[in-house]
C-alpha cells in the first residue's frame, strides 16, 4: 500500500473556499495590512525599502521652555540647488548644522520616561493620508503590548480586536521593549552612530539581508538618513543622549536639509528635515519647533513616478504618516 | 503592448509573485493581488488540518505576517507559495495540540471532527477508513517538524527544495525528516516498503 496515496485521500475533500467565504478574510487582511497606515505610508516614508515607523511622541511638556529656542532658528533664503522641482516655491529654510544642533541640546535635556511593564500597552493614533488616497487621510488607533505580543485595534464592527501575531523579530517590526533594547545598544557618539547605521546590516532590505548588499542596494548616506528616521520614530523608547546623538548623526549626512513651515498631515507646521532620494522623491521627518519632538513624515514626488508603464504617482504627490497621540495605558482600548 | 481593456488584470495575472512582493514595498495596495492568487488553496490546506473554524484566522494572520514581512521576501523565487507555506507552518503549529487531538480521536473512534467541521452534510457522520484510521495514528505521533514536512508534500504538493525554503531548513533535513515520517506511516499502514531501508540515513 502507498502511504503518500492513502495520505493524499485523507481529507481530500476539503474545499476551495469561494470568494464568498474569502471575502471577509481578505476585507480583514487589507485593513489591517496594506490599508492600515502604520504598515504601509509609515514604512514607504520610511525609505523605498522603508520599515517601520512606530512613534509615539511624549506629551509636549516642554513646549513652552523650548519656544524661544525656535525663534533663534536661523533662516535662509534657498537658492535650489538640490535639483528637481522644489515642493513648495516659496519654502523657507533654516541652517542645517545650527537647527541640529539646537535639536541635539534639547533633546539631550529631556527626562527619562519610567520603563512600562512588559504587560501594558502602547497606545498610538495616527493618521495616513495616501498620495493618491481619499483627501480626507485614514485615523488609525492601536495598542501593542509592550513585549510585543499582542496588538489590538478595534474592527469595523466596533469590537477590539486582540491578535497574537507578534512583531516578526526577524523582521524590524519590533516590540517595543525590543525597540529600547536596541536603542540603547546604539552608540551616542555621532560619528560611531552614523558609522553604524550607514553599515547597519538589519536595515539592509534588498532581497535578503547579504553583507554586500545587491542591485538596487541603497548608498550609506540613503540608508543612514531612512535608519536615523526610523531610530526618530520611536520616541516612547528614545534615549534622551541617543536623540542627541541622532540629530547630530543627522547634520553629518550629505543633502540632509532643513525646511521651515512644513505641514504635517493634519495641518502641524513644523521643521522638516529633509533629503531627496534620487530624483524621484523627498523624505521628511517633521518636529515640532522648540521641542523638537517627532510629529510625522511627509514624502513628496518632486517628479512623476511611473510603476510598469502606468503612473504611479503625480509630481507633486504628497504622502503623510502624523503623530496624533500616544501613551502607555494599563488594557487594550483604553486611551490615554 | 497590451491595449485590450482587460489589460491591468491580464497584466498582474502575468506578474510574478516576487514582482507583485516588490512592488508591493512602495504600493501596499499591490499585495492584495498575491492574497487574491494564493489565498485559496492556502485555506483548503489549513482547512484540512486544522478544520474550517481556524482557516479563516489562520488565513488572515498568514498574509499579514507575510506583508509585514515583505521586506525579506526573496525576489529571485518568483513562487511565493513555499514563502506562505513556511508562514502559515509556524502558525498552524500554535494549534498543535488541537490538530493532534482530532488525529487520535479520529484513530479511537473513526470519527474525523475536521472532516466534519467542512462538511455540510449533518445527517451523516463523517467515518474514516480502517487506513485512515492507522494513518491518523501514525500523524498523531509524528514530530511537529517531520509532520510538518510529511504534510507539506502530501497536502501542499511542494517539492522538497520548496519544503526546505518554507521550513528554513536544508534539503537534506526534509528528506530525512520525510522518511522519518514516512517509516511511521508504512508501519502504521501495515505494511513496510522494503525499499525504505534502502535509503541513505541523513540526518540533518
Amino acid at each position: 500500500m502507498d502511504d503518500l496515496k492513502t495520505l493524499r485521500e485523507l481529507r481530500a475533500d476539503a474545499p476551495l473556499p469561494d470568494a464568498g467565504r474569502l471575502s471577509a478574510t481578505r476585507a480583514r487582511f487589507m485593513s489591517e495590512g496594506p490599508e492600515a497606515g502604520r504598515f504601509s505610508a509609515a514604512r514607504a516614508a520610511a525609505g523605498p525599502r522603508g520599515r517601520g515607523l512606530r512613534a509615539f511622541p511624549r506629551p509636549l511638556l516642554l513646549a513652552a521652555a523650548f519656544a524661544a529656542v525656535a525663534a533663534l532658528v536661523a533662516v535662509f533664503a534657498h537658492p535650489g540647488q538640490t535639483g528637481g522641482a522644489p515642493p513648495s516655491a516659496a519654502g523657507r529654510y533654516a541652517g542645517t548644522a545650527v537647527t541640529l544642533e539646537r535639536a541635539a541640546l534639547v533633546a539631550g535635556s529631556r527626562s527619562t520616561s519610567p520603563t512600562p511593564r512588559p504587560d501594558q500597552w502602547q497606545y498610538s493614533r495616527s493618521m495616513d493620508k495616501q498620495a493618491n488616497g481619499p483627501d480626507a487621510g485614514r485615523v488609525q488607533e492601536e495598542w501593542i503590548r509592550y513585549d510585543g505580543k499582542r496588538a489590538a485595534v478595534f474592527g469595523d464592527d466596533g469590537r477590539l480586536r486582540i491578535s497574537k501575531v507578534p512583531p516578526d523579530p526577524g523582521d524590524d517590526d519590533l516590540s517595543p521593549q525590543r525597540y529600547a533594547e536596541r536603542l540603547r545598544k546604539l552608540p551616542t557618539d555621532p560619528a560611531k552612530l552614523l558609522a553604524r547605521v550607514s553599515a547597519d546590516l538589519h536595515w539592509i532590505n534588498l532581497p535578503v539581508e547579504t553583507a554586500g548588499g545587491t542591485a538596487g542596494a541603497e548608498d550609506a548616506d540613503a540608508r543612514a538618513f531612512r535608519v536615523l528616521s526610523v531610530y526618530l520614530g520611536q520616541q516612547a523608547v528614545m534615549p534622551p543622549k541617543l536623540e542627541a546623538a541622532i540629530y547630530r548623526a543627522l547634520a553629518r549626512i550629505p543633502g540632509v536639509r532643513i525646511e521651515l513651515d512644513v505641514q504635517d498631515g493634519s495641518g502641524r507646521k513644523g521643521l522638516g528635515v529633509f533629503r531627496d532620494t534620487g530624483p524621484v522623491t523627498r523624505r521628511y521627518v517633521i518636529l515640532e519647533p522648540g521641542t523638537f519632538r517627532y510629529l510625522g513624515t511627509r514624502m513628496v514626488w518632486l517628479r512623476g513616478e511611473e510603476i510598469n508603464g502606468e503612473i504611479a504617482f503625480r509630481a507633486g504627490s504628497v504622502w503623510t504618516v502624523t503623530e496624533l497621540a500616544s501613551g502607555i495605558v494599563d488594557r487594550a482600548g483604553d486611551r490615554p | 503592448m497590451i491595449a485590450d481593456a482587460r489589460s491591468a488584470e491580464t497584466a498582474e495575472d502575468l506578474t510574478g509573485d516576487a514582482e507583485l512582493i516588490r512592488r508591493s514595498q512602495d504600493a501596499p495596495d499591490v499585495f492584495a493581488a498575491v492574497f487574491d492568487r494564493h489565498a485559496p488553496e492556502l485555506h483548503r490546506y489549513v482547512t484540512r488540518r486544522l478544520g474550517d473554524s481556524l482557516a479563516d484566522d489562520v488565513v488572515a494572520d498568514t498574509f499579514l505576517a507575510a506583508f509585514r514581512r515583505r521586506g525579506h521576501y526573496d525576489v529571485t523565487r518568483p513562487d511565493a507559495r513555499p514563502w506562505l507555506y513556511g508562514i502559515a507552518a509556524n502558525l498552524i503549529g500554535r494549534h498543535r495540540r488541537a490538530e493532534v487531538r482530532s488525529y487520535r480521536a479520529m484513530a479511537r473512534t473513526g470519527v474525523d471532527v475536521v472532516a466534519e467541521s467542512y462538511t455540510e452534510r449533518v445527517d451523516a457522520e463523517v467515518s474514516a477508513s480502517a487506513a485512515h484510521r492507522d494513518l491518523a495514528v501514525a500523524l498523531a505521533g509524528l514530530s511537529a517538524g517531520d509532520r510538518d514536512v510529511l504534510l507539506l508534500i502530501a497536502w501542499a504538493d511542494l517539492t522538497y527544495d520548496e519544503v526546505a525554503h518554507a521550513l528554513g531548513i536544508p534539503v537534506g533535513t526534509v528528506r530525512s525528516r520525510l522518511h522519518r515520517a514516512r517509516k511511521r506511516t508504512r508501519a502504521a499502514l501495515g505494511g513496510v516498503d522494503p525499499t525504505a531501508f534502502d535509503e541513505e540515513q541523513d540526518r540533518g
